[in-house]
């Protein structure tokens, strides 16, 4: 068994190794290629500050949506089961399985001025394509069950007697929702959050069809990422993606060292 | 503080669970629901608590109709099979929340749920969280929870059962003499009759939604009401047509019983128990092991059997 877990081990790195840290190194290579004054100068370019910027903001936008609606729909799901509710878990799992181009280009048709729902929308004056919200659009769409997909196994595990315990303490359905229900949902939400948001900033085929991709007003990172790569300027857009690479690394070291201090205080000592 | 069940009826789609209980709980009653899984005995706990909606019946909390009250607002004091505690708060915590819900002020609240711990005997346990404790910590500290809103009744759904044997053995005592002390009317719900008429000072047999006898343990255990009750409190075997409790069964001398061929012996620590066959039919007769050693039954040979 001893040399069989070697094998396996081996397997393992050189899996990770080939496929994720090695190509990741040599990005973080090319991006001090030129030295870390240069480094400096290409994290000045007002065109990718402006798309850095304008990636916050959608992400400020839609990982919110999707959270409340990620934990409202868990809730709806596993606590009221339906025909109904059971459609929708199956529905809510499409977008990982539609490839985002589809997305993007179904959006387009949708909303587009022209589009079915897009016709009556803009004679009201509400113009939802090629803008700011088409691209949050696009990112709540490709990010929808990132949530739901952590909450609700962890919702179905823990059940309602904690809840009902709340009640007959008299504790009312909103204090039993803050104290009870979203505390054992924490991690599991944390976790969700942290795949929507790399997700959000990560996105690149759909936003790119239903962005109109205009350098500083509808070019997100990974369009400006793209971009200069389709400019001849790849030096900056390793920059960028060097950039994109950090923030998630960054934001799942995060993640990890929360959740460690949080299981140490759930170790069983007798 | 008493508890009046009227004609409580109860469905879960075309089943009937619960067929027209009624029921009056004495105040500082310790009551055993005790019945076989899906008797609807925890369904009844659960409509007492106001956890499950009815069909039809009241439910009266020392003359209070609280038929159509909330949970949160019958005062009650619930604990669950699995304890349901709040993993995510330490054990202080978890006693403290029905104090924090009551607006009770912080000093007041450290001081009894202080005292609280100390009831249960978790004092130095206040900083853990439920995971970090045993079984029968966690029971404690669910009770301690449920006390600390000093409820009008205390229900208890299957209090026991996911204990090992030993550590149930010591709350059952524990409990018992917790509910002496405080006085609470309590109802417990259990499907183990030794359990039940270990720790309940009176018994309510469920049975397919019906209550089939009610009184105390020894009343119900000598004169069961009904074939299900007499079957259900104990161990029963046939002896010339005529049901017995094995240990009503005794091996005697050759002139004063019947006699019958020994097919097996089972020593179960300090009893006996013989397996006995005669014209086809087989028998159990329970015996002490002093017993069993007078008579020295062997397996192949005659013995005599009597009631005893």
């Amino acid at each position: 068994m001893r040399g069989r877990s070697w094998l396996l081990r081996t397997a393992v790195l050189a899996y990770v190794g080939a496929l994720i840290a090695l190509p990741l190194y040599f990005v973080f290579q090319r991006m001090l290629a030129h030295g870390f004054g240069a480094f400096a100068r290409a994290l000045g370019d007002h065109e990718m500050d402006s798309a850095l910027w304008l990636t916050v903001r959608v992400a400020l936008l839609a990982v919110p949506l999707n959270v409340i609606f990620g934990v409202g729909v868990s809730l709806w799901i596993v606590r009221h089961p339906s025909s109904l509710s059971r459609l929708i878990d199956t529905l809510v799992d499409l977008p990982l399985a539609v490839s985002p181009i589809v997305i993007g280009l179904s959006l387009e048709l949708a909303y587009a001025q022209n589009g079915w729902l897009g016709r009556p929308l803009a004679s009201w004056g509400l113009h939802l394509m090629f803008n700011y919200w088409a691209i949050v659009m696009a990112s709540i769409y490709v990010s929808i069950p990132l949530v739901s997909r952590q909450v609700i196994p962890l919702l179905r595990e823990v059940g309602t007697h904690q809840e009902q315990t709340a009640q007959t303490l008299g504790a009312g359905s909103v204090r039993i929702f803050f104290t009870v229900t979203m505390r054992s949902l924490t991690w599991a939400t944390a976790y969700g959050v942290t795949l929507t948001l790399a997700r959000v900033i990560g996105e690149y085929g759909a936003v790119l069809i239903v962005s109109g991709n205009v350098a500083y007003v509808t070019e997100t990172l990974t369009l400006n990422i793209g971009n200069n790569f389709d400019n001849f300027s790849p030096d900056q857009g390793f920059v960028g993606a060097g950039l994109l690479a950090l923030s998630s690394i960054f934001v799942l070291l995060v993640l990890g060292l929360a959740r460690h201090r949080e299981r140490l205080r759930h170790e069983y000592r007798p | 503080m008493s508890i009046v069940l009227n004609n409580i009826t109860k469905h879960y789609g075309a089943d009937l669970v619960l067929d027209d209980v009624s029921d009056e709980i004495p105040s500082g009653s310790l009551t055993a629901l005790l019945g076989p899984s899906g008797s609807g005995k925890s369904t009844l706990l659960r409509i007492i608590a106001g956890l499950e909606p009815h069909d039809g019946g009241q439910v009266h909390l020392h003359g209070r109709d609280v038929t159509t009250v909330a949970a949160r607002q019958r005062n009650i004091g619930f604990c669950f099979q699995d304890y349901a505690p709040f993993n995510q708060m330490s054990v202080f915590d978890n006693v403290a929340y029905g104090l924090k819900v009551r607006r009770v002020p912080a000093a007041q609240r450290r001081r009894e749920v202080d005292d609280l711990l100390g009831l249960v005997r978790l004092s130095e346990f206040s900083d853990r969280y439920p995971r970090q404790l045993s079984g029968g910590q966690r029971q404690r500290m669910a009770l301690a929870r449920a006390l600390a809103i000093k409820p009008d009744v205390l229900l208890l759904d299957e209090p026991f059962a996911a204990l090992d044997a030993q550590v149930g053995a010591e709350m059952r005592v524990w409990v018992k003499s917790l509910q002496r002390e405080l006085g609470i009317t309590t109802i417990l719900v259990t499907h183990n009759q030794s359990e039940a008429m270990e720790v309940a000072d009176r018994l309510v047999i469920l049975h397919r939604g019906r209550i089939e006898q009610v009184g105390p343990p020894e009343q119900v255990y000598d004169k069961p009401a009904t074939d299900f009750v007499h079957g259900f409190l104990g161990p029963l075997t046939t002896w010339m047509g005529t049901s017995y409790r094995p240990h009503d069964l005794q091996l005697c001398d050759d002139g004063d019983g019947l006699s019958a061929r020994v097919v097996d012996v089972v020593r179960l620590g300090f009893e006996v128990r013989v397996v006995v066959e005669r014209e086809g039919a087989t028998t159990w007769v329970q015996l002490t092991h002093h017993e069993a050693r007078q008579f020295n039954p062997v397996v192949g040979s005659l013995v005599s059997i009597s009631a005893r």
